[in-house]
């Protein structure tokens, strides 16, 4: 048993949630965002203002990024546990987590970019500007497919004891469905949907943090349990 | 596990997780509504005339019948008359069904008379609330499909319970959430 590789895969999670809060929050300061309807000028401030403070941020941001690689890994091998020999499920919640390193890599270098130069045109800033926007947040669907392979994998577990309890399914496909309004942001620039609004923005961050914290817990109620059964047995 | 009627939680536990969590959301959604109505009544009022309400009472109805084939479902279930239950499931989704066809009428008829989720706030929530709910019709449709396969197979029995409630559940959950957001878009004055 690998017991310890696993949980520092899973406290890997926990690494990903602090870094990328302190790097992408308090550090650059894109929480809360800038709204969409600044102009170029506004937009140029911005990352006139607080070049280096955006250029270190968005480098951590980066770095935290790749703390989600050995954390999909272990939500796969407790869910292979599951599924045993034809394992599909798995395979895709890894695939779907590994495209979800992409858009927590990108978007800041995007951003990046725009803060490597700040005295460039400013209209070519606002174009960068809403191209790492667009894409941090309009990409819900490899979460929203991650989610519900999870729950499914759940739902299929046939086994004496589960590898975790069926109310995370559930769980999950709540928070796949909070992602959804994401998608919605290419059309607005104020209100709720924009990408600074309250139910595009602010509520599936919220919930994705929750999702981090819940899924962590879970991962380590499961792993003391495996690590227990293969002592014993 | 068969619990006294009183204190039985209908279906497994963590579907109420699902059921209760997409009710808070929802009624996030219809504060976020009301709230942003206080500032400009005048175009939510005016762009409300725009909406038929024939339509929505008409999928009220609809989804009001469909709660309550589920309902006889359920009790043809416990009785242990599977086959009777697949027909009042099979019922539910024809309402389901009905309620699809009258949507998509709805949306084309907006549509083409060029109004769009883009047109102004008011249309904006009315696309986005009705899309998301009749996600959830399309994916309730899924369940009771579910159900009705369940329910006619020769091996049903009440061990199977469990499953019918929790569907059955999630089905209330699409009709309560229309209940709210029928007279939200539709009737507000």
């Amino acid at each position: 048993m690998n017991t310890k590789s696993q949980l520092f895969c899973a406290w890997c999670g926990v690494g990903f949630v602090v870094l990328f809060t302190l790097g992408w929050w308090i550090i650059a300061s894109y929480v809360p965002p800038m709204s969409p309807t600044l102009t170029s000028t506004e937009v140029a401030a911005f990352y006139q203002q607080n070049t280096n403070a955006i250029r270190f941020g968005l480098m951590l941001t980066m770095i935290s990024a790749a703390l989600t690689a050995p954390w999909v890994a272990v939500i796969a091998v407790q869910l292979k546990r599951i599924e045993g020999e034809f394992p599909v499920l798995t395979y895709t919640q890894l695939v779907a987590g590994a495209v979800g390193i992409v858009v927590l890599l990108l978007p800041p270098l995007i951003w990046t970019t725009v803060a490597f130069r700040p005295d460039r045109d400013p209209e070519l800033m606002l174009l960068m500007n809403d191209f790492g926007w667009l894409l941090f947040i309009m990409t819900f669907s490899p979460a929203f497919i991650q989610n519900l392979v999870i729950a499914l994998a759940i739902f299929s577990d046939q086994g004496a004891v589960p590898v975790f309890p069926r109310w995370l399914a559930y769980f999950n496909i709540w928070v796949a469905i909070l992602f959804i309004p994401g998608g919605l942001i290419t059309f607005f620039k104020v209100g709720p949907f924009a990408w600074n609004g309250l139910l595009a923005f602010w509520l599936p961050l919220i919930i994705f943090f929750a999702w981090f914290l819940v899924m962590f817990l879970a991962l380590l109620k499961t792993i003391k349990a495996q690590s227990h059964t293969a002592q014993t047995a | 596990m068969v619990s006294s009627s009183k204190n039985h939680v209908p279906g497994e536990v963590g579907i109420w997780v699902l059921i209760l969590g997409d009710m808070v959301v929802f009624g996030l959604f219809f504060l976020v509504f009301v709230y942003y109505r206080g500032f400009d009544i005048e175009l939510y009022t005016q762009s409300q005339k725009a909406l038929n309400q024939n339509y929505g009472a008409f999928n009220t109805l609809l989804l009001l019948a469909s709660s309550w084939f589920v309902v006889m479902a359920v009790e043809s279930a416990r009785a242990d008359h599977g086959r009777r239950a697949a027909k009042y499931f099979g019922l539910a989704l024809l309402c389901g069904s009905g309620f699809s066809v009258v949507k998509v009428v709805e949306y084309s008829e907006k549509l083409a008379a060029g109004l769009t989720i883009t047109s102004n706030e008011f249309f904006m929530y009315y696309y986005i609330f009705t899309g998301l709910h009749f996600l959830h019709v399309v994916i309730g449709m899924g369940v009771l499909i579910f159900l009705i396969v369940k329910t006619r197979a020769h091996t049903f029995s009440r061990q199977d319970m469990v499953a019918v409630e929790s569907g059955a559940s999630f089905w209330h959950l699409v009709d309560l959430l229309w209940i709210v957001l029928f007279p939200l878009l539709y009737l507000m004055k």
